[in-house]
């Protein structure tokens, strides 16, 4: 039987044979999810997973239960990313290749051979679209959207792994689902009817 | 009563984000099904945002994510986290001056030698208390029986055992130091600098291991052997206290050192002379 997050942290802090190697399986996703949020950058949100793990790993024995082990390593990759992004700030450098930089650009997501080019063309402004909603949120509004969007967690878990109450996880879904919705309707889907209210 | 219901519509398209992920209260959930049920426009802007959030998939929102080869990747961790852990505990006793270094060492082993005889040494029989060991012989009352006691034979074992480790652990340490010694990938950071996450992965591996047996290498003849791991754990040290990404010039500075203790050729002499002379168990 798979141990719950907080046995699987206990094993790992005690070095239990493969524990470690459970918890990346476990959260290394939903970790690069929330990193490539921050940097919207598939090779440094991966780096900066690995980052994230080799510090929990090193920092083990220092974890205390009285977080959620989800929660503990989000902090520890979420500090990661914001370093990493002052660093970026200070020293910015040109894409060696911009065709394979994760940026919201276009002429991104080629290599597929489409059968309809106009239809594949609005597939990529929707991709793009959808990727820069999403990025755009603030950070806490990104954590519980890409949660329960994506990782379809509930409210109440969610609040367990992001530390805080289920009030706040609502209100956050609700802002950030709200943003998402409404950056998709300010690109190229047809607007919904405006100026209706209370037409029966 | 116009006034009214347009605060109905604000209340219920404010609530529409939260229908969708099932998170309204059942009260409200309840007024909101009412409120659509009769209401074109609320219901509208309904069809529209279950349209627009439906459309946010993960592909689309992290485009490369399935490229990733998750357990290979977990496994790649696994092994860079161990490693940096035991870089990190061989980086803090680098830090140490080389005098203290040993002497805490010398002091370590001199505790655990004093613990492990303690308790292996069989008591000395009071008196009128039968032997624990059985007098050979040319016993004459001493404790140590003819042919080793067990303490003595313990420790035959445990060097024989260390010698092995030793054996095993210069090649992989040559290797490490010969693999240094190869053109290395530039850094994907730098151009300037080469990869050595390998190296120090391995180097750090291998300290953590040297550690464990070689306050044992202390019978007749392991002199030399220890003296060559103490040679080869400092250079491992230098490999594991270096970053990621090493400059040319610490690369050269490594090869110099390598060249100058003459370790690779140490090495090889040593371990034709153990494979000479040890019987194989």
């Amino acid at each position: 039987m798979e141990p719950d997050d907080f046995g699987l942290m206990e094993g790992v802090r005690t070095d239990r044979e493969g524990a470690f190697e459970r918890f990346v399986e476990r959260y290394q996703r939903r970790l690069y999810r929330l990193a490539y949020g921050y940097l919207r950058n598939h090779e440094d949100a991966l780096d900066a997973v690995q980052e994230a793990m080799v510090k929990v790993f090193v920092a083990r024995r220092r974890y205390r239960p009285d977080s959620h082990p989800f929660t503990w390593a989000s902090r520890i990759l979420a500090n990661h990313c914001i370093d990493r992004l002052r660093h970026r700030r200070a020293r910015p450098t040109e894409p060696l290749d911009p065709g394979r930089e994760d940026g919201p650009v276009e002429g991104r997501h080629e290599g597929r051979s489409p059968d309809d080019p106009h239809r594949d063309q609005e597939g990529r402004e929707l991709r793009c679209r959808v990727e820069e909603a999403v990025a755009t949120l603030p950070p806490r509004q990104r954590e519980v959207f890409v949660l329960r969007h994506f990782e379809e967690q509930s409210l109440q878990e969610i609040a367990a792994a992001l530390g805080c109450a289920l009030g706040t996880v609502k209100s956050s879904l609700h802002r950030a689902a709200a943003a998402v919705r409404d950056r998709l309707l300010a690109g190229a889907v047809p607007a919904p009817p405006s100026g209706a209210e209370g037409e029966t | 009563m116009r006034r009214r219901a347009a605060r109905e519509c604000r209340r219920t398209r404010a609530s529409l984000p939260l229908r969708y992920y099932g998170a309204l209260g059942e009260a409200d959930a309840r007024a909101v099904e009412r409120h659509l049920s009769g209401c074109l426009a609320c219901s509208a802007a309904w069809e529209s945002t279950r349209r627009l959030l439906g459309m946010v998939r993960a592909e689309s929102a992290f485009p490369r994510e399935a490229e990733v080869d998750w357990p290979a990747l977990a496994r790649r961790i696994a092994t860079r986290a161990r490693g940096a852990a035991a870089a990190r505990q061989a980086g803090r006793l680098a830090h140490w001056p080389l005098p203290l270094r040993w002497a805490g060492a010398a002091a370590a082993a001199a505790i655990v030698a004093a613990v492990a005889l303690a308790l292996l040494r069989p008591a000395a029989p009071g008196r009128g208390e039968a032997r624990l060991v059985p007098a050979g012989p040319g016993d004459a009352g001493t404790d140590a029986a003819p042919g080793g006691t067990t303490p003595d034979a313990l420790r035959v074992v445990q060097g024989r055992l260390a010698r092995r480790r030793a054996e095993r652990d210069l090649a992989a340490g040559r290797e490490v130091l010969v693999n240094l010694a190869r053109p290395h990938m530039a850094c994907r950071k730098s151009d300037a600098a080469f990869d050595i996450r390998l190296e120090k992965e391995r180097s750090a591996d291998l300290l953590r291991r040297m550690n464990l047996y070689q306050g044992t290498l202390t019978g007749a003849g392991d002199e030399r052997l220890a003296a060559l791991l103490a040679q080869l754990e400092a250079l491992l040290m230098q490999v594991a206290s270096l970053r990621d990404c090493a400059s040319a010039r610490q690369l050269h500075d490594l090869h110099a050192e390598i060249e100058r203790r003459r370790i690779l050729l140490r090495i090889d002499l040593v371990t034709r002379e153990m494979q000479g002379r040890a019987p194989r168990a």
